[in-house]
């Protein structure tokens, strides 16, 4: 099977303990990312992010292609800096993949990230193999994106599973008020 | 007819993150054994300094349980600190080889999350943990710790059962 090279790959890496973010950089560099952005928490993210936006060749790349981010950090949190990833006018990319790395496993806290657009989750604590199933994951299994009145982000519905009883799921892609955007 | 409102926005894009990774082919491509071998290498490296660093955060639990004893007006806010401390611990220890750090700051984390009375015997409890926490370090137990491991967890259990 083919390698991946992920030479031409910028990863923006949000973590607040230097120790995990030390582990983070080092495992995607060895992993042959090309460009490791590494900040303190969501505000940095968040500044950094705006300068890609606007002023690229001040902010040393063209597009950030996955966001690696803790949760809990303090004074933006990785919720707070997703929630402004997918919804702000001034997020440069709100489709980018996002995986956030936490130590909340409640199952209310990972439903709370879903709802917010979350790609994948890696939970705390993690493994090397586990670092690189989720890039895996986001590079081989994309989902695409729902936009409705309560919900942006990737597709909830990662299986299509065979349904007993009536379908219930009324819209496809030829109903009315369905738009499909390709790009 | 006026179109109908969308309700819906699907979309749908190339993968450029896999044309950018693995080229504009179709097959299926992965990451090298040999480089996530040598990221787990690096790893057991960076691992043998854990112990230093998690020594120092427990010298900041201690700090607070300090605090926690002379200020008990202010407990209220020590918890929180050490709620937050024991989350980031509980992350941390199982992937530098101590899961025992990570389970014992799992407890001490539901120890002090809201709702908690702030009472001397959830003071008490706290120092359990700590004191659970440094004979891990100390005596450098990793993985599940075989029979010391045991010993601790049931030691700490204990003591928990007492101040509940």
């Amino acid at each position: 099977m083919a390698a991946y090279d992920f030479d031409r790959v910028t990863v923006l890496l949000a973590e607040d303990s230097q120790f995990i973010r030390s582990l983070l950089i080092n495992s995607l560099k060895i992993l042959g990312v090309g460009r490791v952005i590494p900040v303190e928490d969501g505000s940095q993210a968040i500044e950094f992010l705006k300068l890609v936006k606007t002023d690229p060749m001040k902010a040393g790349v063209q597009q950030v292609d996955v966001i690696i981010s803790n949760w809990d950090m303090s004074p933006v949190d990785g919720m707070m800096f997703l929630r402004w990833v997918r919804r702000h006018k001034e997020s440069p990319d709100r489709f980018v993949p996002f995986i956030m790395v936490t130590g909340y496993t409640e199952p209310h806290r990972v439903v709370q990230a879903r709802e917010m657009g979350l790609t994948e989750m890696l939970a705390k604590p993690f493994t090397i193999s586990n670092i690189g199933e989720r890039l895996s994951l986001i590079i081989e299994r994309p989902r695409q994106f729902v936009h409705n009145n309560s919900y942006f982000g990737p597709d909830r519905r990662r299986q299509d599973l065979p349904h007993k009883g009536v379908e219930q799921r009324v819209l496809t892609d030829k109903s009315e008020g369905v738009e499909i955007v390709r790009g | 007819m006026a179109k109908a409102a969308t309700k819906v926005r699907f979309y749908r894009f190339k993968n450029r993150l896999k044309e950018k990774c693995a080229g504009l082919g179709t097959g299926s491509a992965s990451i090298p054994e040999e480089l996530l071998a040598e990221a787990e290498a690096e790893l057991s490296k960076m691992s043998e300094d854990y112990p230093d660093w998690v020594s120092s955060l427990i010298v900041k639990l201690q700090e607070q349980h300090g605090r926690c004893v002379d200020t008990p007006d202010k407990r209220k806010e020590h918890f929180l600190e050490i709620h937050h401390m024991s989350h980031d611990m509980k992350g941390q220890g199982g992937t530098f080889g101590y899961p025992l750090i990570s389970a014992f700051a799992d407890s001490l984390y539901s120890t002090t999350q809201s709702g908690s009375l702030y009472t001397d015997n959830d003071v008490e409890l706290i120092k359990s943990h700590i004191d659970s926490m440094r004979a891990v370090i100390r005596g450098r137990v990793s993985g599940d710790g075989g029979d010391i491991g045991k010993q601790l967890t049931e030691g700490l259990n204990k003591a928990i059962e007492k101040h509940s």
